[in-house]
């Protein structure tokens, strides 16, 4: 099963979309692997409106600990996507310095090799990802996508 | 581009206030001038990527750049941070319209 598939199948096993919106999906899926096959219009017929709105729209960050402290984030999505794509924007002199300053703090990320289409695909993955962490003090932080 | 945050609602506590101060800050007063500077800087960045599209540099962007920059301005609407602490009593609480 490929990847795409098992992701589409996952969303409709979570109640994320309806079974209808699933099929079609996975045929907008078929007609894009099919080998050679024309463009007779568009991948997903229809109003594509309820397929979006199913999509998570914000990263959350929440964290709760037994002494008080809570912190509660949501960012919107779009905004972490604009803001990688700015990246690509960035002068190379400027991001020359940016990665010599981030590897003198010990992020050693090259921001020169982030290309447009790897954002979306990064975008993507994040959207999958749900970080859960239980400390022994108390403390629970939670990152996830909805 | 989308449109820019409108309004932003601000509450903040501390040990020192007995209720916390609760703010909505009008963005959409912001605009105008935003929309100068955008101006500005694009009378700025048009002719200098035009000259270095011309002379054959790699990277004319800056207008892009610019025009991002403010694009990512309006991504910020729905953004939420809450911050609060119960044993100091502090409170941040920001929501982005």
């Amino acid at each position: 099963m490929s990847e795409d598939r098992a992701r589409i199948l996952n969303m409709l096993a979570e109640g994320k979309i309806t079974a209808e919106e699933a099929e079609q999906l996975l045929d907008a899926l078929e007609t894009r692997t099919a080998p050679a096959a024309p463009a007779a219009g568009p991948a997903i017929k229809g109003d594509p409106g309820p397929l979006i709105a199913a999509l998570p729209k914000y990263l959350y960050v929440k964290v709760i600990s037994d002494n008080g402290d809570n912190v509660d984030v949501k960012v919107p999505l779009a905004l972490v996507r604009s803001g990688l794509k700015l990246t690509s924007l960035i002068p190379p002199q400027a991001m020359d310095q940016l990665n010599d300053s981030m590897s003198e703090h010990g992020m050693s990320i090259d921001f020169n090799n982030l290309k447009p289409e790897d954002i979306d695909e990064l975008i993507e993955a994040l959207r999958e990802m749900e970080i859960n962490v239980n400390a022994a003090n108390g403390d629970n932080v939670r990152v996830y996508c909805a | 581009m989308k449109l820019w945050p409108w309004l932003l609602d601000l509450t903040f506590g501390s040990p020192e206030r007995e209720r916390p101060v609760h703010l909505w800050l009008p963005l959409f007063l912001v605009w105008p001038l935003m929309v100068l500077v955008a101006l500005l800087a694009f009378v700025v960045t048009l002719p200098v990527d035009a000259v270095l599209l011309l002379v054959g540099r790699p990277y004319h962007h800056y207008t892009a750049l610019v025009y991002r920059t403010f694009a990512l301005f309006s991504e910020l609407r729905g953004m939420v941070v809450r911050v609060k602490d119960d044993e100091t009593k502090t409170l941040i609480d920001m929501t982005v319209y």
